[in-house]
This record gives structure tokens, C-alpha cells and sequence, in this order.
């Protein structure tokens, strides 16, 4: 009965917790999740015997993104702090930890879409180019349409990695639920109030997986 | 003056074992395409077939030479240029290659955005374009749900939307079955004598050659070996590639083990009597037999049709007195080419 009262007491606590988590989570996406896309192309279409081939531009940008994307998250995070505090100001809070977290996932990101992009029949690029549509417009009204299926799922999984490290994100410098089970549960001997937050994730992941899963069931219509 | 004309075009790649040598695709072609041909290109495998077509839309560069496509140079053409000059140009693929994300109406109309072409104009071309390959109630399915032949015509109609002169079908019926590939090729057909477009085939089977072609060039090592009327190619193959190829449709003069076969069956003496087109040599070849009294059978060979002339080889076992058979082969000798089997 102490328990229920208990989670019911910290209600407010953890609304205000699950706020912070879909914020840095929302918009981590939103930042990392565009610079990874822009990334992942670039990695694409420069790549040798592709449309924009540039074997410089594409093994400058594929050595870079093979050392930072496998760093540990902690790591990256910790090691970003001072570029953190030139763009955002501060290197502690929400917002700081969206920056961090929209870095790190625009390395992922973009190996996810190149990936999902190499599997785009070069027959159907070739097709395209013979109506004489140009590059971009091959780039933008064929390839991105012809992989977007298994891109929403790619994204899929990479959201939820990133809900994954806004729970370590928050715990370093910032708020979420993962900052919530940490202080209001572990280190007080509650773990009623951890069961809660772990609850919420179940669900929020649960949710994310079965939104993915439907958007690219409908973009391949399976 | 040709509506594409080709003059020593090479394409060299480099070897992909040693990046410093160079490998030719294409070995100094040239070759003539008139409007209003069906032209074949045979060849077998790695000939270099896929890459003279996509020289022709300037899907590849050439490395030298000229390549003139309705009197303009495409081997010095800008970007912008070539795009245009690909709105003329239609192609198909033996894969397909329809975009799988889209309708087989956003397929088709693809190539008329690319093209800026207004909005209503575009539906009632697709309209028009969808009745031509019979797939009107198919306009809203995705590429998956089409069985190959539907695909192919959902490529032909893709192709001609922006109204091109020239059609390239690179190997378009290869990955069909024969009652399907029949039906495709039928197509082109029409494509042909009813909208007037120059088609450009490329296939290794010598039965598209047949059904489709007014004139062919044969392929080998990026070479043409040889071109011509498919009639004359046919009746007359001057390379052993071609020869091989013509076998494959054409039974000629049996030899090897094939004519040890006849021998062991049929008694008498083996003779080949060729019949070309406009000869009516066959039923006085029989009537001289006849009259010398000799008895014969036809063991061996076939006619053909090739755009409606006719040509082909009779071979016979003839049984009888020697010196009546010298004395009818004499006669027959007059008439047309009459060789006996050694
Ligand atoms: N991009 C390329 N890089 C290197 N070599 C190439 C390239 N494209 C073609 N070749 C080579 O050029 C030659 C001709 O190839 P091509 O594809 O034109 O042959 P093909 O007659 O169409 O054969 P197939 O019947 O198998 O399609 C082959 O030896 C091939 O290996
Ligand atoms: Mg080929």
C-alpha cells in the first residue's frame, strides 16, 4: 500500500521526468536524426561508381564516421563537454544533452542510411537516368523513395538506442526518467519508483517500435 | 542519312587485375541504324552488347569516336544536353527496373515529370500509354504485384511516355518464358509499325533475332563481325559466331555425328540442296529425282521464314544407279547449290 502511495505521490515527479525524456529524445532525433540522413547520402552518392562519386570527399567522411560512431556513449559524451559548452552555452541541462546525444546518432544514423541506400538496385538508378531525370532529382524522387521502407526501420531501431542514451544522458547532466530512477528509486531505497520509470520506457519503446513497424509496413505495403 | 550512326566508337575500361591497363569494351564499331529499323545486336556474353546501347543514350562516355544520334554528336554533349537527348531515347531492361515504390501509373508518368509536362496533359498520356500495353486495370498496382510480361509492358510504356524515336531493350524478353517473351516481342512489334519508333535489340537468342529484326550485327569481343538484312545474315552467315548462332534456329547441312546418324539409317548416297527465297527449284529438284528414277527421301533440314522470305537446306538419301544419280545431280546442279555429304 506504501508503494501505490508512494507512486502516487511522485505522479507529478514523474510526468515531469517522462516531459524531459520525449523532449531530449524528440529532438535529438530530430537534429541527429536530419544530420545523419545528410550524412549517410553524402557517404552514398560520393562513393566510388555512384552518382556523385568523390573518393576523397567519401573516404575522408567514411574514416571520420568508423572512428567516432563506434565510441562508447559515456565516452563521446563526456569527451564532447567542451564543444558542447561553445554551442549551447552550457554543457549541463536538456538542451546540452540534446546536442550531445543528436552527435553521437548522426554517426549511427548514417551508416544506417547508407546502408539501407546500397540496396537500391543500380537497374532502377539506371532506369531512372535514362528519362533523363539528373542526379538530384534521381537522388531525391528515386533513391530515397525506393529505400524508405527500410529506412523507417533503421530509424526504428536507432530511436531506440537513443532512448537508451538519454536514460545515461540524464543521469550525467540532465533530467528524464533515467535521472528520476536513479535518484528518486536506487539511491533512496525505492524501488517501487524505479519499477515506475522502467514501466514508462517499456511503453514509450513499445510505442516507438509499433509506430516504426506500421509506417514501414504501409511504405512497402506488406 | 542514318538516325544513328556510329564511326570506330571504342569504350576501354580499366583492368580491374592491373588499374594501369586498359580493357576495350567496344573495339572500333561502326555501324548505321536507319529509322524505322528493328535492329538487332547478337552476341554471346561479355561481347560487349549492354555497353554499345548505353553509349547510344550516353549512359557511358565513349573513349573515342563518334556517335551521332539524329545528326547530333552525343560523345561532346553537356549534361543538360544529354538529359534532353534521353527524352528521345527510350529503354528497357531485361530486369525490369520499375520503381518499386511507385504505382505502375507513377511509373509511367515518371518520365513525363522529369519531362515538366502539365499535370492533365501527363494523366491522359498515361491513360493513352496504359490502353497501348493493355494494362489499363493494373494502374494502381505496385511493380510486385505484376507478373513478368506485365512488368516488361509496364517498362515499354514507361519508355515510350515521352514519345522517344528510338527504343533501346537491352536483353528486354530474357527473363521471360518462351509464350511470354513471344508476347513481349509482339509488342515491340507494334511499337514499331504502328508508332514508327526505331527499335535497337539486344539478346544472345537468335529467336528474338528472327521473330522481331529487319537487320542484325553480330557482336564478338566488342567487335562487329558482322551485319546485315537478318535475311542475308541468315542465308549466308560468313563467321563461325554467326554460323552458330543461325544454327541454333536454322538446321543446315548436317555434319559429325548428326550425319553418321543419318548414315546408319538411311541407305543410298546424302545430298544437301540449298532453297533460297523466290526459287522454285524445290518441286523440280523432286521432279528431276523422280524422272531420273531414282527413289529418295528427305532425311534432313528445314525452310525458314525470315520477314517473309523463305530459305533453308533438304537433305536427302538417294538410292539408285550411280551414273542416273551423276546425270540428276547434273541437272539439279543448274538449278541451285547441291552438295553431297562427305
Ligand atoms: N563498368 C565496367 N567496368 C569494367 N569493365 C566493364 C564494365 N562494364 C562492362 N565491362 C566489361 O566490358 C565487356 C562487355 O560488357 P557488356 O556488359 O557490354 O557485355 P554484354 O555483351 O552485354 O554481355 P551480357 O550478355 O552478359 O549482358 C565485358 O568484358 C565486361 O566485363
Ligand atoms: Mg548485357
Amino acid at each position: 500500500m506504501d508503494d501505490i502511495n508512494n507512486i502516487i505521490a511522485n505522479i507529478p515527479k514523474l510526468i515531469t521526468a517522462s516531459g524531459e525524456t520525449l523532449y531530449i529524445v524528440g529532438f535529438a532525433l530530430l537534429l541527429g536524426g536530419f544530420l545523419g540522413l545528410v550524412l549517410g547520402l553524402i557517404l552514398y552518392v560520393t562513393r566510388p561508381g555512384n552518382l556523385l562519386q568523390n573518393r576523397p570527399v567519401f573516404t575522408i567522411l567514411n574514416v571520420i564516421v568508423n572512428i567516432f560512431r563506434p565510441i562508447p556513449f559515456l565516452i563521446f559524451l563526456v569527451a564532447l563537454q567542451p564543444l558542447t559548452r561553445i554551442v549551447v552555452g552550457t554543457g549541463n541541462g536538456n538542451t546540452a544533452m540534446v546536442f550531445t546525444m543528436s552527435m553521437a546518432a548522426m554517426f549511427g544514423i548514417s551508416r544506417v542510411v547508407e546502408q539501407n541506400l546500397l540496396t537500391v538496385s543500380p537497374g532502377v538508378i539506371e532506369a531512372a537516368r535514362s528519362v533523363g531525370a539528373s542526379r538530384l532529382r534521381v537522388i531525391f524522387t528515386v533513391i530515397l523513395g525506393e529505400a524508405l521502407g527500410p529506412l523507417i526501420l533503421g530509424y526504428t531501431f536507432v530511436l531506440v538506442v537513443i532512448v537508451d542514451m538519454s536514460a545515461l544522458a540524464g543521469t550525467i547532466a540532465g533530467g528524464g526518467l533515467g535521472t528520476f530512477a536513479l535518484e528518486n528509486g536506487y539511491r533512496q531505497f525505492k524501488p517501487e519508483l524505479t519499477y515506475a520509470a522502467l514501466v514508462i520506457v517499456i511503453i514509450l519503446v513499445q510505442l516507438i517500435q509499433f509506430l516504426g513497424n506500421w509506417l514501414a509496413r504501409k511504405a512497402l505495403r506488406r | 542519312m542514318a538516325l544513328v550512326s556510329l564511326t570506330d566508337v571504342t569504350k576501354t575500361y580499366p583492368d580491374p587485375n592491373d588499374r594501369k591497363r586498359q580493357i576495350a569494351a567496344i573495339d572500333g564499331v561502326s555501324l548505321d541504324i536507319q529509322a524505322g529499323d528493328v535492329y538487332g545486336i547478337i552476341g554471346y556474353s561479355g561481347a560487349g552488347k549492354s555497353t554499345l546501347v548505353r553509349l547510344i543514350n550516353a549512359l557511358e562516355s565513349a573513349s573515342s569516336g563518334s556517335i551521332l544520334v539524329d545528326g547530333a554528336e552525343v560523345t561532346t554533349m553537356r549534361e543538360g544536353e544529354l538529359r534532353k537527348l534521353r527524352l528521345g531515347i527510350g529503354m528497357i531492361f531485361q530486369q525490369f527496373n520499375l520503381f518499386n515504390a511507385k504505382t505502375v501509373r507513377a511509373n509511367i508518368a515518371y518520365p513525363l515529370k522529369v519531362a515538366g509536362v502539365p499535370k492533365a496533359e501527363r494523366n491522359r498520356r498515361v491513360e493513352e500509354l496504359l490502353a497501348f500495353v493493355g494494362l489499363s486495370e493494373k494502374a494502381k498496382s505496385f511493380p510486385d504485384q505484376l507478373s513478368g510480361g506485365q512488368k516488361q509492358r509496364v517498362g515499354i510504356a514507361r519508355a515510350l511516355a515521352t514519345s522517344p524515336r528510338i527504343l533501346l531493350a537491352d536483353e528486354a524478353t530474357s527473363a521471360l518464358d518462351p509464350e511470354t517473351t513471344h508476347e513481349v516481342l509482339g509488342l515491340l512489334k507494334k511499337v514499331n509499325q504502328e508508332l514508327g519508333i526505331t527499335i535497337i535489340v539486344i539478346t544472345h537468342e537468335m529467336d528474338v533475332i528472327q521473330q522481331i529484326a529487319t537487320k542484325v550485327a553480330v557482336m564478338e569481343n566488342g567487335k562487329v563481325i558482322e551485319n546485315g538484312e537478318v535475311y542475308e545474315v541468315f542465308s549466308n552467315p560468313q563467321h563461325a559466331a554467326t554460323r552458330r548462332f543461325v544454327s541454333t534456329v536454322v538446321r543446315g547441312i548436317p555434319v559429325g555425328e548428326e550425319l553418321q546418324t543419318l548414315r546408319y539409317r538411311h541407305p543410298g548416297r546424302i545430298f544437301t540442296v540449298s532453297i533460297l527465297d523466290g526459287d522454285t527449284s524445290q518441286a523440280r529438284v523432286f521432279e528431276i529425282l523422280t524422272q531420273a528414277g531414282l527413289g529418295f527421301e528427305l532425311i534432313y533440314g528445314g525452310i525458314n521464314d525470315i520477314q517473309g522470305r523463305t530459305f533453308g537446306h533438304l537433305t536427302l538419301a538417294v538410292t539408285g544407279d550411280d551414273a542416273a544419280i551423276e546425270s540428276a545431280l547434273a541437272q539439279i546442279s543448274a538449278l541451285t547449290e547441291i552438295v553431297e555429304a562427305r
